[in-house]
């Protein structure tokens, strides 16, 4: 997974997307997912994650950009539509529902519907059938959302949020229904979310929107494995060649500086401490630190 | 877009029961004074109304997005809610033909029932409240698409006044241009008001489509 390099092994591929609000712009956005790979994208509030999601989606028009599901735009087939299960934040359905009701809604609605998974994620998740949604708590409504979005056997899932509302340990066993659906290599996975040890599990790339822009969309592993955080005074933070530094930010005694080559810092700047970087880091650094222009 | 349909019948299945009530409430009030024929249009344009409600549930929701992610166009969702709305109509129409039937025999053994039974016969009654129905609830869908259903709940009193101003504007050129509007005149329009409820619905599809088109999730 990079970002845009087009070929046919792509489940999505968005090509400069631009979308422009008053105060806001999402800015030439341009992203790819392969076949078999999770996806997290992460950034701060209206950093424009949920926008870049909803322009693919074809619920905002885009100013300019192209978007295509299997090399093909979200309207020009059904098809397209069937083969993606999206999960927002919150539920979708009124809430005088029953789970069996929005089964019945949504089998009439879906060509590839599966009673039969539907009702074996509902039995999973402990979800009784019968019970109006109002009664669920926002774990429960969390969970009949994934279950509806994975029982018309979906080969992308997009989630917007869409972990947020569940405890640890139900996290944790949505986290595996997630890499159970990516074992099938024809199955990929879009997830937004601010929980960043979710993504740390079960993300293959994590791609970082920040104020609208496409800041880098790297493997997990590449961000795990090379980079890190220097921390060091004032004097060496004057030394330090600019060119290693992705962001830094000032702390109450010392500078910590977001670097992409964690060994290459640890032996060029040997007294310094260099720790591992995690996502929260990562993030916070770009967002709350300032970059070398 | 059975799906869409569907959903709107279990929202709004929730609120059966209370429109029973005030539909019965209705049969005791107006079944005297207006006969089945009236009460029948009265029961078609309560139970029309009721198509602001679907988009009430559908905001509470945030249904529209997610229904525009399901394998339905946007013209497929306001397609939805005209098949909604012409369903709504329809069980208005027979709930208060059944009911005002009912009721009329009912009523006749103590008072005496009035109505214009002898001018309009119940099956044109029943076409012509659908149609009235349908063309005033068809003009609340895209007020309703355009301006959300908290102000449609107030613009649907417009898509009914509108239509009855529009009606009363003809009248009143029918009568400068001469032509006297008799019985057999009416009747003759009210026989011909399911094609123009179809115009009028097509053409108010259209602009809900093209309102919804423009609308961002």
């Amino acid at each position: 997974m990079t970002t845009s390099t087009s070929t046919s092994n792509n489940i999505l591929e968005i090509k400069n997307l631009t979308k422009q609000y008053p105060g806001f712009l999402l800015d030439s956005i341009s992203l790819s997912i392969p076949k078999g790979s999770i996806i997290g994208l992460i950034g701060e509030n209206g950093a424009g994650k949920s926008t870049t999601i909803k322009t693919a989606l074809d619920l905002v028009h885009k100013d300019s950009g192209t978007i295509t599901f299997w090399g093909q735009e979200i309207s020009s087939s059904k098809q397209i539509k069937e083969d993606i299960g999206v999960v927002f934040d919150g539920i979708n359905f009124y809430e005088t529902l029953t789970p069996a009701k929005t089964g019945k809604v949504l089998a009439a609605s879906y060509s590839q519907w599966d009673s039969r998974q539907y009702s074996d994620y509902l039995q999973r998740f402990q979800l009784p059938a019968d019970k109006e949604i109002k009664t669920f708590s926002k774990g429960m409504k969390t969970k009949l959302c994934i279950a509806a979005a994975l029982s018309h056997a979906p080969k992308l899932l997009i989630l917007d949020e869409a972990t947020s509302g569940l405890d640890p340990v139900m996290r944790d066993d949505i986290l595996d229904v997630f890499l159970d659906f990516v074992q099938d290599e024809e199955h990929s996975i879009l997830m937004s979310s601010h929980i960043s040890t979710d993504l740390e599990k079960i993300a293959d790339y994590i791609a970082f929107i920040h104020k609208g822009k496409l800041l880098f969309c790297k493997t997990k592993d590449e961000l795990r494995y090379c980079y890190g955080i220097l921390r060091c005074r004032t004097d060496v933070f004057q030394r330090i060649d600019k060119s290693d530094i992705l962001a830094y930010r000032k702390e109450d005694y010392q500078w910590d500086i977001l670097v992409a080559d964690k060994e290459k810092a640890k032996r060029k700047y040997k007294p310094c401490v260099v720790d591992d970087a995690t996502i929260d880091d990562i993030l916070l650094l770009y967002v709350k630190g300032e970059q070398i222009k | 877009m059975k799906g869409l349909i569907l959903k709107d019948l279990y929202n709004i299945s929730h609120n059966a029961k209370s429109m029973f009530f005030i539909l019965l409430f209705f049969a005791v009030v107006f079944l005297p004074s207006s006969g089945t024929q009236g009460y029948m249009f009265t029961c078609t344009l309560l139970c029309t109304m009721m198509i602001v409600t679907t988009f009430t549930f559908d905001e509470f929701s945030n249904w529209t997005p997610y229904a525009l992610i399901m394998p339905v166009s946007r013209e497929n969702l306001v397609a939805g809610k005209y098949i909604v709305l012409v369903i709504f109509s329809a069980a208005g129409t027979l709930f208060g033909l059944l009911a005002g039937l009912i009721g009329t025999r009912i009523a006749s053994n103590f008072v005496s029932v009035s109505g214009p039974a002898d001018i309009l016969p119940l099956g044109l009654t029943a076409i012509a409240s659908l149609a009235v129905s349908t063309i005033c609830g068809g003009m609340s869908i895209p007020l309703t698409f355009r301006f959300g259903p908290e102000k449609g709940r107030l613009l649907v009193l417009v898509s009914f006044f509108i239509p009855s101003i529009i009606c009363y504007i003809v009248y009143r050129l029918l009568l400068i241009l001469g032509i006297v509007l008799t019985d057999e005149l009416i009747v003759l329009f009210l026989y011909c008001s399911p094609l123009l409820a179809l115009v009028w619905n097509f053409a108010m599809y259209r602009i809900s489509c093209t309102i919804l088109s423009k609308k961002e999730f």
